[in-house]
């Protein structure tokens, strides 16, 4: 049980990095925003997993559930808020033709 | 025609009132119940209050703007469950997909990234199948949301070729016609205020 919960912790830690490495490597805010977006929300949820199995089934684990559900909905409605802010403040979209220039 | 409909749709919306405010008071109740997990009586009565107290001040944020000129009352007891429960290990599988291909085009040396901004209009009546598109299209493969209006979404996509997932050369993407599928249910709607 306590591999499968540090394999789940591993996964996770993986896709916070990568989405991490990604914020650094990607050329403007909008493709920054995927990275963040997606990678931070299933590192988050693999985690989690990770922790509910190590913890078994206790109270504590549906307090984690909860956190889950909650951050299922959470991540992409703020993802989504940031970026329509940066659009309404008229950010142009970085494209491949304007950025070799 | 509107006549007709008057007197079932203001009996149907007294029932989705109702059906809504024992859905609400309970979930709240059980979550109260988790997060204390407490078992003794001043506990649980305190809890219930606090539900309660909660539905009742919630009440007014419940009753949306009208959609095309019909006022609605949104409850998460109208939902087509079944379906949603289908949907959502779909949409897990499509985010855990969306992450490797994250992973893969961060971690490639060249970058391989093409951003392009793409439009698409869908309509969905319930206002939570609208959140439930925007938030799928931003957690599966390189599609975010940048903008919703009404019924028009405004896509970016990470490299061109992911806009497929969500815009097709003909008719619509996967993603528009799963989610139209699953949430394509009229919420209950309030009588005319005439």
């Amino acid at each position: 049980m306590t591999y499968l919960a540090v394999f789940f912790l591993v996964a996770g830690f993986f896709f916070i990095l990568v989405g991490t490495v990604g914020v650094l490597r990607l050329p403007d805010f909008f493709t920054r925003m995927h990275a963040v977006g997606k990678c931070d929300t299933l590192g988050m949820l693999l985690c989690l997993i990770g922790l509910m199995i190590y913890e078994g089934a206790s109270l504590v684990s549906l307090k984690l559930l909860y956190i889950w559900v909650f951050l299922l909905m959470a991540n992409p409605t703020a993802t989504h808020v940031f970026c329509r802010a940066a659009l309404k403040c008229g950010l142009k979209p970085w494209t491949r033709m304007e950025g070799q220039g | 025609m509107a006549a007709k409909t008057t007197a079932p749709s203001t009996h149907s919306r007294k029932r989705a009132e109702i059906v809504h405010f024992v859905f609400l008071t309970s979930a709240l109740f059980v979550f109260w119940f988790i997060l204390s997990g407490k078992t003794e009586a001043r506990y649980l009565i305190i809890g219930f209050v606090t539900a309660l107290a909660i539905t009742v001040a919630a009440r007014p944020l419940l009753i949306l703007p009208p959609d095309q000129g019909r006022p609605y009352w949104l409850s998460l007891w109208d939902l087509p469950w079944p379906r949603v429960a289908l949907y959502i290990p779909w949409l897990i599988w499509q985010i855990i997909v969306a992450n490797i291909q994250m992973a893969m085009i961060i971690l490639h040396p060249k970058l391989p990234v093409d951003p392009k901004v793409v439009q698409f209009r869908k309509h969905i009546s319930h206002p939570v199948g609208r959140l439930a598109l925007a938030n799928s299209i931003t957690l599966t493969p390189g599609t975010i949301t940048l903008d919703l209006e009404e019924d028009g979404y405004t896509i970016h996509c990470l490299q061109g070729g992911f806009a497929g997932g969500v815009v097709a050369e003909d008719g619509e993407g996967v993603m528009p016609a799963k989610v139209g599928a699953v949430f394509g249910v009229e919420p209950v709607s309030t009588t005319r205020q005439d």
